[in-house]
């Protein structure tokens, strides 16, 4: 699943450092060298001293704004203090591999980075305490100082759900849990899920970065058990999807959208997403009028989010007071068959379901909506491991098998003016036992946060509209390459192109990181030669 | 051991180009230029005096045989790299010029007789000087085409040569090797290897004082070596003041706030038929916008500490009762003033070659276009951008053109700054209807030439595959 992903911190504690040369200036980019410069320039002078300085490296991670890649951070124990305690060093590095700042700090050895953010003029990293359970949150301005610290203690129900999810899949800030969203010079939103068994709920906080200030809201009204999801702030409102359980045996939730104030966090409406159709949106995006959009799947209205197929997607626009503005809902049966060969429930052929990461307006007014497709194949290891084990085993007797990708386009009314896929190689993954009757969106909002198992990575805009990328990784099996891919679908100004990277080539192995709009940073290491070159690519 | 330490070495171009294309020199720049044939016979020479040069060095290992072995490894390669390149300028007349003037400085001081130094210009386009330790010395044309006489040539040879024959290489690569050998050293590596808590702090500071003292004795060095060229230059015939005014010179040049853009990609890549696209500079949010560069790591007395060279004001004012004595009987030009100012003008073309040959092409495609821009009527200049932008088109194409772009840099020209910028965003596409329009703008200047037609074949082979 993870073809691309490898952990930086592998190639950082090599003691081999290619530098760039003084004499020619080469555009060798080392972030190795970024990274722990100071130290291994002084090192390299003689080498008894390498067995003596060590530098412990946590972990490393890109810094976005929204979409857009604007820098990375490196973040790694640079000192033992004492039995408890370490000297941490966070580097900040910008999308042109410039190392803009160098952080210390004493801390808990348990500390590591989880995830950060970036809101157009503050920074925020999210620091995790294993041992003691508690999240801080690290605001620093856009003068490089710290503004202002928040904590907070998890409860032992969000330690665990983090440990199963989160950190169970290697930090990996892109495909499985994200928790910050940045809301444009104003704050972050962080969104924290906790479940245990069939005991679900969830913590939104907001943190300011204008001044000092945090709310926090957790459902409590009206259920027993929630599922969150944060859908984006427009007009000082900020928008949740909940799906609410009336009771543990449950099996049909109740749908509703929760306007929250951004300034204090107060409830501002709860408005049901029964409406012309039964309506599970997913994400929301703005429009270049300002305007916002919800988007997901909807159902029958007498329907089952949890359990039934759905009959298509929609669009609605909502008000700052929860005032359903507009609805739009395109069939897979009648809309989506014009252009692709589509089965009744919204299965195409071959393609399975399909799952919407993103949605983009382009200068002209047109909108596209970037989705991956999925679909429900029963799985030979789990149907014989529960023969074997005479049903107790609690793995599932399905997988999901992750299909082609596909670019729906739509005029600014949303009608369907278009759609295509875009091949890929497929990929299975397991679900757990008890989760083969789920519906398809809950199941591919399971895949795309719980186990990463997307190919899909990111969706780049430029500030003008005019062109965007989406990136995906695939495996190819050629006869002229096998290996990893690094694919892209680029629209510019009406022309669409593709694009792909083999990951394999003379360098030993390859990464490839998302950089600027439109471009990767490739990062190719060389074992023999111990060297580490990284330039940053442009996307064709 | 190097002339100066040039923070923002690209500045020079702007300065150079407002120098060089001044009313007096702007009808003189040659709208085409025959490169200069370098004499490789002369190459192999020195690289053979090199190779002995090292052999002897290695020879000569009494004791911390492995330490010395890779000091000397490390210079060998440095001058061998420089030898087997097309850097270094051989061409029988320039290299005739120079030794002229190095054998002035010869002459005059009989400490220097029998030196075996090579000194050679180089095509390299960052202002500086070398000495490698081993007699290679190069004076970069990125720093020539600055100069204003001949006397400022002779200070920056005479500098080099009083660092080579002072031996102030050897002596640094011996007191380094001494010192990681000394017991008080390798004490000092034991005692904090045990260390269990706080030992990398220790370390870093411990590693910092010896970065700090190696770099104060390299300041040391330059004001020897500085003294030493103004000794040299005493009975050469050449006006000693040229000391100061180069050194000023040179403080301009790390000042790179002064200097005015001379171009605007905005304007140059726009065309009738194909016209610029904002986006392809426009100014993204970039993280801590408003941090300060000075803030971002090392305090200015650890900065300066770290520097290898004083800062040329320094330089200057220990010098100063030594020029405040001097009688201004000297000559600013002995050998031949006509072509030190025709080399000045050769250089650029030169360098900026140098810059296409080792896959610097942002800078070569900046070079040009400065040119260009100032002299509309350049042949030399259209070539080049037509040729870089093909390219930079395959390049891309391979994803291999990051590795020929430079990064952003708060202390590049602005203009050279959105041209990388422009690069770095122009989609493949773009590449070719920007160089397919440019050509056709410049086509009936260069219609004729026979680089110029193979790289038009070069751009319909792209568009048509």
């Amino acid at each position: 699943m993870k073809r691309l992903r490898k952990n930086l911190s592998d190639y950082m504690i090599s003691k081999q450092i290619n530098y760039p040369k003084p004499d020619y200036m080469k555009k060798h980019l080392l972030m190795m060298a970024l990274a722990i410069m100071s130290a291994f320039v002084l090192v390299a002078q003689k080498s008894t001293l390498e067995n003596v300085y060590k530098l412990s490296m946590r972990n490393s991670g890109v810094i976005k704004e929204g979409t857009e890649v604007k820098g990375y951070f490196l973040f790694f124990a640079s000192d033992k203090i004492d039995k408890n305690s370490n000297e941490y060093t966070l580097q900040i590095i910008d999308n042109n591999l410039k190392k803009l700042k160098e952080i210390k700090f004493v801390d808990s050895k348990h500390v590591a980075i989880l995830e950060s953010s970036f809101n157009g003029t503050d920074l925020i990293f999210l620091l995790y305490n294993d041992d003691e359970n508690t999240f801080e949150y690290q605001v620093y301005g856009a003068d490089g100082k710290k503004k202002y610290t928040y904590n907070r203690i998890l409860t032992k129900k969000e330690d665990r759900y983090l440990k199963m999810t989160y950190l169970a899949n290697n930090g990996d800030d892109e495909d499985t849990y994200k928790g910050i969203y940045p809301i444009e010079g104003l704050g972050f939103i962080s969104n924290m899920p906790s479940r245990e068994d069939k005991d679900y709920t969830f913590q939104l906080d907001f943190f300011s970065t204008q001044k000092r200030k945090q709310w926090t809201y957790i459902p409590t009204l009206g259920g027993k058990k929630f599922i969150g999801d944060y859908l984006g702030t427009a007009n000082g409102v900020v928008y949740i999807s909940i799906l609410k359980y009336s009771g543990a045996f449950d099996k049909k939730p109740e749908s509703v959208i929760v306007g929250l104030s951004l300034e204090n966090g107060k409830q501002l409406f709860e408005v049901s997403t029964e409406s012309k159709q039964l309506f599970y949106p997913s994400s929301m995006f703005t429009l270049a009028d300002g305007k916002s959009y919800m988007f997901g799947e909807y159902f029958d209205p007498s329907g089952n989010i949890a359990k039934d197929k759905s009959v298509g997607f929609a669009f609605w626009s909502m008000n700052e007071k929860g005032k359903i503005e507009s609805e739009k809902y395109c069939s897979w049966s009648l809309d989506m068959s014009k252009f692709i060969d589509v089965s009744a429930k919204g299965k195409i052929d071959d393609f399975g379901f399909m799952f919407l990461h993103n949605m983009v307006q382009t200068a002209d007014g047109s909108i596209y909506a970037i989705g991956e497709g999925y679909k429900k194949v029963g799985s030979a290891l789990g149907i014989a491991a529960k023969v074997l084990s005479a049903g107790r085993t609690s793995m599932s007797t399905t997988k999901m098998k992750i299909t082609d990708m596909i670019l729906l386009n739509f005029d600014k009314d949303f009608n369907i003016k278009g759609a295509k896929i875009y091949e890929k190689n497929s990929n299975n993954i397991m679900i757990p036992d008890g989760m083969d009757f789920s519906s398809t969106p809950l199941l591919g909002k399971m895949i795309k946060y719980n186990f990463g198992g997307f190919d899909y990575s990111y969706t780049q805009v430029t500030k003008d509209a005019t062109s965007f990328t989406v990136c995906y990784s695939d495996y190819e099996r050629s006869k002229d390459y096998k290996g990893s891919t690094f694919n892209a679908i680029t629209y510019t100004e009406g022309k669409i192109t593709t694009d792909k990277i083999n990951t394999k080539s003379d360098a030993t192995s390859s990464i490839i990181l998302p950089a600027q709009q439109g471009q990767v940073l490739i990062l190719d290491y060389y074992k023999k030669a111990k060297r580490l070159d990284l330039h940053i690519e442009k996307l064709n | 051991m190097t002339l100066s330490y040039m923070k923002n070495p690209i500045h020079l171009v702007a300065i150079l180009v407002c120098l060089l294309y001044g009313k007096a020199l702007l009808a003189q720049f040659p709208s085409t230029y025959i490169f200069q044939k370098d004499d490789t016979v002369l190459r192999t020479q020195y690289l053979q005096q090199s190779v002995n040069k090292h052999k002897a060095a290695i020879a000569s290992i009494t004791q911390y045989s492995s330490d010395y072995k890779e000091f000397y490894n490390q210079q060998f390669e440095q001058a061998e790299g420089f030898w087997e390149s097309t850097r270094p300028v051989t061409a029988p007349d320039i290299q005739a010029y120079l030794q002229e003037i190095v054998q002035k400085i010869i002459t005059a001081n009989d400490e220097l007789n029998g030196t075996d130094a090579r000194i050679v210009f180089s095509r390299d386009w960052w202002p500086n000087a070398v000495s490698m330790g081993d007699g290679t010395i190069a004076v970069n044309a990125g720093l020539f085409v600055f100069l204003e006489n001949e006397a400022q040539l002779v200070y920056i040879i005479s500098h080099e040569l009083a660092h080579y024959h002072l031996a102030h290489t050897q002596s640094a690569i011996k007191g380094y090797v001494e010192k990681i050998n000394s017991k008080e050293y390798k004490d000092e590596v034991k005692r904090l290897s045990k260390m269990e808590y706080g030992a990398n702090r220790k370390i870093e500071d411990f590693m910092k004082s010896l970065a700090f003292d190696s770099r104060k004795h390299s300041r040391d060095k330059e004001a020897e070596a500085d003294r030493k060229a103004f000794d040299f230059m005493k009975n050469t015939g050449y006006d000693r003041l040229a000391v100061k005014s180069c050194l000023q010179l040179l403080d301009k040049i790390d000042d790179s706030l002064y200097f005015p853009n001379s171009f605007s990609v905005n304007t140059f890549f726009n065309f009738p038929e194909y016209a610029f696209k904002p986006r392809w500079i426009q100014k993204e949010s970039a993280l801590f916008s408003e941090m300060k560069d000075e803030e971002s790591f090392r305090d200015k007395k650890e900065k300066d500490s770290l520097k290898t060279h004083p800062d040329c004001s320094k330089r200057i004012a220990l010098l100063q009762n030594d020029f405040d004595k001097e009688t201004a009987n000297g000559k600013l030009f002995l050998v031949n003033e006509n072509l030190f100012h025709q080399l000045k003008r050769d250089f650029y073309f030169e360098m900026m070659e140098e810059s296409y040959r080792s896959n610097s092409l942002s800078r070569n495609l900046y070079f040009n276009i400065l040119l260009l821009s100032n002299h509309p009527d350049n042949k030399v200049a259209v070539y080049s951008i037509t040729r870089c932008l093909n390219d930079l088109f395959a390049l891309q194409k391979a994803h291999k053109i990051g590795l020929t772009i430079d990064a952003e840099d708060n202390g590049y020209p602005q203009s050279y700054n959105l041209l990388i910028r422009m690069l770095s965003r122009l989609k493949l596409d773009e590449i070719l209807q920007v160089n397919t329009y440019f050509s056709k703008k410049y086509y009936s200047l260069v219609q004729d030439d026979e680089a110029f037609k193979k790289e038009l074949i070069r751009l319909h082979d792209f568009k048509t595959n």
